[in-house]
């Protein structure tokens, strides 16, 4: 059975693993605040996250925080791992600064350091990078969370010779933002658990709405 | 067993011509279309060259016959290039079969938000243009332009995106989900695109050489392109005729670097093994491969360690043909995929200009003039930043 074995969930400063809040922080602190207290509160020591932007780090800490405590990457053909990663806005958010750098001729600094950031699968690229995943990979623009194109598109994936997928959404658009990331694998490799839920659409939508926030 | 997948239409318009018949005279001719910059306005236009459509904004609204003003450049060579390989398949989107359209793109409106961006922080006059800056806007131009389409979805995946488009279509047809794809991509020029890729110091400021020993860069083009993709369930049902066949297809990512190609190109490597290993065909039996070959330092090394890799001594006839088009970006792969469709239509090979001195470590010459050969089977690749490969093998039709 192809399932869901964790899955996390990063918005209003707050994060869910499974369901349930893990890590909250004063919900005035800005996104870049918000992102390096969460990136402290895992303990991790990995210098490319603060060259990374706000989407970039927003997907890696999702990604982190659904594989906590799972053994997935030591379970799975890294090879053949796929990431599907998708939102609304593309790479706006760092569009906007690139933008912003080469707008006025008198104030004019375009940098690659900021202009690598401009493509959303770039999101891809660092998770690939951090967890040495070469399996397939795509990154779908939609209004919002497309349950049905990502289950789809996994399955078929699933299908033709991928064991293991990253999926989900992550999105920065100024002040809105937010990313939720599922773990899928193929149950019959791994001890069964009954907490795994069967890839589809349906348990993809619960999961996504499972989460009771804090305000 | 999953039905094949035919290409039965083309559509393409870039700085080599404004369809496939004026592409097909300049590749025939060997006839760059990259040259000064006439209609873009940037710092750089007397420092750089690029591959631009020879049609201003004013005269590709009136040949796509619609004048709502919040159009871009981008949505317009879209819609020309999908309207024209869906004229060319011949399918007809109101006959109750399923359509679907898969574009790409990476910068989608930028071309038009960057003219008003710092305008729109004082007055809301050009806030309109807001509303055709997504990346999805042109897919959805496409598919209204088109009529009756089933299915629309838009890939972003830097440089490699529209070969990711072309095989999610592939898939869709294979499953059942749909019966026919118009599949591509599109880029239109910004100043954004040229400032960025000028801080990556990437851009040559002669014609680019790929392949070349002394290569300092890409020149940047831009282009839209679609091919129209049928299974053969569909195809049949209709009378239809297949131009190739798409017989393999394969992803995979580099995990090395954001932007650079890994030395041994790791990810290429597997993209286009495991595209051969789909169409069950052997290295020795690859006619010709269309490269990426963008003419940066290194992606050119990078892919010629692949094609090493894969092919070891054997390398089939290659060339890369972006010194005609300038590198396209999302529609690299599928202005590649139809250059390919029209090597095997007429057995030709376009050469890879500006070519004169192989790569000292690799010794790999690629084509330089015009080769008639016969030609059955091709391998096109596209890598895009982010460590994205593709690999796509099409196959005349037979």
């Amino acid at each position: 059975m192809n399932a869901i074995i964790s899955y996390a969930h990063i918005k209003h400063n707050q994060v869910s693993v499974n369901g349930e809040v893990v890590f909250r922080s004063d919900s005035a602190l800005s996104l870049p605040e918000f992102l390096s207290d969460a990136y402290k509160t895992l303990g991790l020591s990995y210098p490319k996250f603060h060259k990374m932007d706000a989407q970039c780090k927003l997907g890696f800490l999702c990604a982190e925080f659904a594989l906590k405590g799972t053994e997935f990457l030591t379970k799975v053909d890294l090879s053949r791992t796929a990431i599907v990663l998708s939102n609304a806005a593309s790479s706006l958010e760092t569009d906007r600064v690139h933008q912003h750098s080469i707008d006025d001729k008198s104030n004019y600094f375009p940098s690659p350091a900021v202009f690598v950031y401009t493509l959303p699968n770039i999101t891809i690229g660092e998770l690939a990078i951090k967890y040495k995943i070469t399996g397939e990979n795509a990154f779908f623009i939609s209004e919002q969370l497309d349950a049905e194109l990502l289950v789809n598109y996994t399955e078929t994936l699933l299908q033709s010779g991928t064991e293991a997928a990253i999926v989900g959404w992550v999105e920065v658009d100024g002040t809105q933002w937010e990313a939720f990331i599922f773990l899928v694998q193929n149950t019959e490799n791994i001890n069964k658990n009954s907490i795994f839920k069967p890839l589809n659409q349906s348990t993809v939508i619960t999961q996504y709405n499972q989460t009771i926030w804090t305000h | 067993m999953s039905q094949r997948v035919y290409i039965t239409g083309l559509g393409m318009i870039s700085a080599i011509g404004n369809n496939v018949p004026e592409s097909f005279l300049s590749l025939s001719q060997s006839r760059t279309g990259i040259g000064k910059i006439n209609h873009l306005t940037t710092r750089y236009k007397d420092e750089f060259l690029a591959g631009e459509i020879k049609l201003s904004n004013e005269a590709l609204a009136d040949l796509v016959k619609d004048s709502n003003p919040a159009l871009n450049r981008n949505s317009y060579i879209a819609m020309l290039a999908a309207k024209e390989a869906v004229m060319n398949s011949g399918i007809d989107t109101n006959d109750g079969l399923r359509t679907g359209v898969i574009s790409s793109t990476t910068v989608a409106g930028m071309s038009k938000t960057e003219l008003y961006y710092k305008e729109m922080f004082v007055k809301d006059d050009h806030l309109n243009v807001l509303d055709t800056h997504d990346c999805g806007d042109s897919t959805e131009r496409i598919a209204d332009y088109l009529g009756n389409v089933d299915y629309v979805t838009t890939i972003s995946t830097a440089c490699s995106s529209a070969a990711n488009a072309i095989m999610l279509g592939c898939r869709m047809i294979k499953h059942g989900q749909l019966d026919r794809v118009v599949v591509g991509g599109v880029d239109a020029l910004s100043k954004f695109t040229f400032n960025g890729f000028n801080t990556l110091m990437i851009l040559d400021r002669e014609w680019c050489k790929p392949f070349d020993e002394n290569r300092k860069g890409l020149n940047l083009g831009e282009g839209a392109a679609f091919v129209v993709i049928e299974g053969e369930n569909a195809l049949n049902l209709r009378k239809g005729k297949a131009l190739a066949e798409v017989v393999g297809y394969a992803n995979a990512n580099d995990a090395y670097h954001q932007t650079a190609s890994s030395p041994e190109g790791y990810g290429a490597t597997l993209a286009i093994q495991q595209a051969l290993a789909m169409s069950g065909l052997k290295p020795s039996q690859i006619d010709y491969i269309n490269m990426h070959g963008t003419g940066t330092p290194n992606n050119d090394l990078s892919e010629s360690m692949a094609t090493k890799a894969v092919f070891g001594d054997q390398v089939p006839k290659f060339s890369s043909t972006k010194a005609f088009t300038g590198h396209t970006l999302a529609a690299a792969a599928s202005i590649e995929a139809v250059i390919s469709v029209l090597s095997l239509q007429n057995n030709m090979i376009f050469p890879n200009l500006n070519f004169t001195t192989p790569i000292a470590e690799m010794n790999l010459i690629p084509e330089t003039k015009l080769v008639n050969t016969p030609l059955t089977t091709i391998l096109s690749n596209s890598f895009g930043f982010g460590g994205n490969c593709s690999s796509l093998l099409f196959k005349k039709a037979s």
